[in-house]
């Protein structure tokens, strides 16, 4: 088979599912899970030692350096806590790599677009390689592609609510739309979920939840791991049903804008 | 801290002289009177210490202090626990603890206490049975603790300052007060004393306050609570140390330090 590995900053990664490393049951589970995937990326985030008392990691056991580790700054509600914890992150002898993910709302967790964006442009020019956690809004998806992002993460749906892609339409657009690879973030609850978004053309997923949470999270990581593979396969092949020629069409006129030129009534 | 020999009439005195001489806080220690009989003394002794700008600390006693409107309570090992003594006490009143081993300090950590005392040092009558510990537990009790931190146990002139450079906040004496000719005199001295010593580094890490002795590099920080410093990032008052800083880089009072590490997650709840 031919190269078809995802090149994300200095690296290609073999497999085009990330694998997260929160919510397993225990160290064993994850390692096992994390070998039945196949992934050669996976998240971590950044957090204070606990001083008193040795409290298990549940990274305990696992190499890390045989990954490329994807360090996350979940926690942070700003931009400025996110760029802080990036630093931590590169500063612990990784690599440049750091998903940027800045809660917005703390009941639904959902991201903070605005600093986000603002955070992404901060790393970027730090030297980071940056793959910002987003929400899944086409104009903010090319936004953060123009300030630097190697790839964009729009979030399927919540985190940790396995929902599947809420707004197919939206997910679409997005991956159609942004010059950077697109991998698709959060929310994805069955195999189904990235059969779809990877036939769509996504560049990759990260799951957490949809793995950790399972029955039997091995062989579910297997799953999802095909699931990929599948959706991947489809979309190089290229669907037979995927010619929009309908496409969407602006309900206001275009031409005519005040100031705009030529180009507008194109 | 007030002992069993001097008469109940002379303490007032005994307490005035001492807290005019320096001393900050006063304990009101009587093993051999039951507490029914100790109220009024308790309150003549909380008076005196008050009148000179002292707090007043009631032994064993919770519910004497909370009838005297005693500023706290101080509890041994083997006495009401200081979470019972802190839901009958209420949120207000400090509550100290007795600590003999490196055990007994972290415990302490998860419960309601506002001061440790480390001890007995050397080998006291006070506590008749008891095995010193020596400086080596004001060390321990000084690196795991994140309240202040008592020396107490057969101190006095000499050994008080010996005390604080072993990482004690503070200083209580029994004998070396009570039983001096001159009481003012000889909180004096022990003030004095107390104030020369080199004192430990105070710094907050993680969000704690901790202490560490003069001249600590972040290695030797964390040595003293057995972590190494493999996989570990610090940060001191926002700048990130370079590996080659963790054993170079002394932490001074005053430092705020995070230490981190990566750990499984990649959720914004945890």
């Amino acid at each position: 088979m031919t190269d078809d590995a995802l090149r994300l900053g200095e690296v290609r990664l073999q497999s085009r599912l990330i694998h997260g490393t929160g919510k397993f049951p225990s160290p064993e589970v994850l390692a096992a899970a994390i070998a039945a995937s196949g992934a050669v990326m996976i998240t971590v985030a950044v957090r204070r030692l606990h001083l008193d008392g040795d409290e298990r990691s549940e990274l305990t056991g696992l190499d890390l350096s045989a990954f490329t580790v994807l360090p996350n700054t979940a926690g942070a509600t700003t931009a400025k806590e996110a760029v802080r914890l990036a630093r931590l992150a590169r500063a612990a002898g990784l690599a440049e790599f750091i998903k940027i993910e800045v809660v917005g709302d703390a009941e639904t967790l959902l991201p903070d677009p605005i600093a986000t964006l603002e955070a992404t442009r901060e790393l970027v020019s730090d030297g980071f390689t940056v793959l910002p956690y987003a929400s899944d809004d086409v104009g903010l998806a090319l936004r953060l592609a123009e300030a630097g992002a190697a790839a964009v993460m729009p979030g399927a749906a919540p985190i940790g609510s396995t929902l599947g892609v809420l707004n197919p339409h939206n997910m679409r657009a997005i991956i159609e739309r942004c010059p950077v690879p697109v991998i698709v973030d959060a929310g994805l609850g069955s195999p189904a979920d990235a059969v779809r978004v990877m036939e769509w053309g996504a560049a990759g997923v990260l799951v957490n939840t949809g793995i950790a949470r399972a029955g039997d999270p091995v062989a579910m990581a297997a799953a999802f791991a095909r699931g990929v593979q599948v959706g991947r396969a489809a979309f190089l092949a290229g669907l037979a049903g995927d010619r929009r020629e309908a496409g969407f069409g602006a309900s206001s006129p275009l031409a005519g804008m005040p100031g705009a030129g030529a180009r507008a009534s194109v | 801290m007030t002992d069993d020999a001097t008469p109940e009439e002379q303490l007032p005195r005994l307490i005035t002289a001492a807290v005019a001489g320096g001393a900050d806080v006063v304990q009101l220690r009587r093993k051999q009177t039951a507490a029914a009989d100790l109220t009024e003394l308790a309150r003549a002794c909380r008076d005196a210490a008050h009148a000179g700008g002292a707090l007043f600390i009631v032994d064993d006693h919770v519910e004497l202090a909370r009838a005297i409107q005693a500023d706290g309570v101080h509890l041994g090992q083997a006495d009401l626990d200081p979470e019972t003594a802190r839901a009958r006490l209420g949120p207000e009143l400090l509550i100290g603890l007795s600590t003999h081993s490196r055990s007994d300090v972290t415990r302490a950590s998860k419960k309601p206490v506002d001061y440790l005392a480390a001890g007995p040092v050397n080998a006291t009558p006070t506590k008749p049975g008891r095995p010193a510990v020596g400086f080596d537990h004001v060390r321990t009790a000084a690196s795991w603790a994140s309240v202040p931190v008592v020396a107490i146990g057969g101190l006095g002139r000499g050994s008080a300052g010996q005390a604080v450079a072993a990482g004690a906040d503070m200083v209580g004496v029994v004998r070396a007060i009570c039983t001096a000719d001159d009481p003012a005199g000889a909180a004096r001295e022990l003030r004095e004393e107390i104030q020369a010593a080199p004192r430990w580094v105070e710094l907050e890490l993680n969000g704690e306050p901790r202490r560490c002795p003069p001249g600590s590099s972040m290695v030797d920080l964390l040595a003293r609570l057995e972590v190494g410093v493999a996989g570990v990032v610090v940060e001191i008052n926002g700048g990130i140390l370079r590996p080659d800083e963790l054993a170079r880089v002394e932490v001074v009072t005053g430092d705020q330090v995070e230490v981190v590490h990566l750990v499984g997650g990649g959720k914004s709840h945890d």
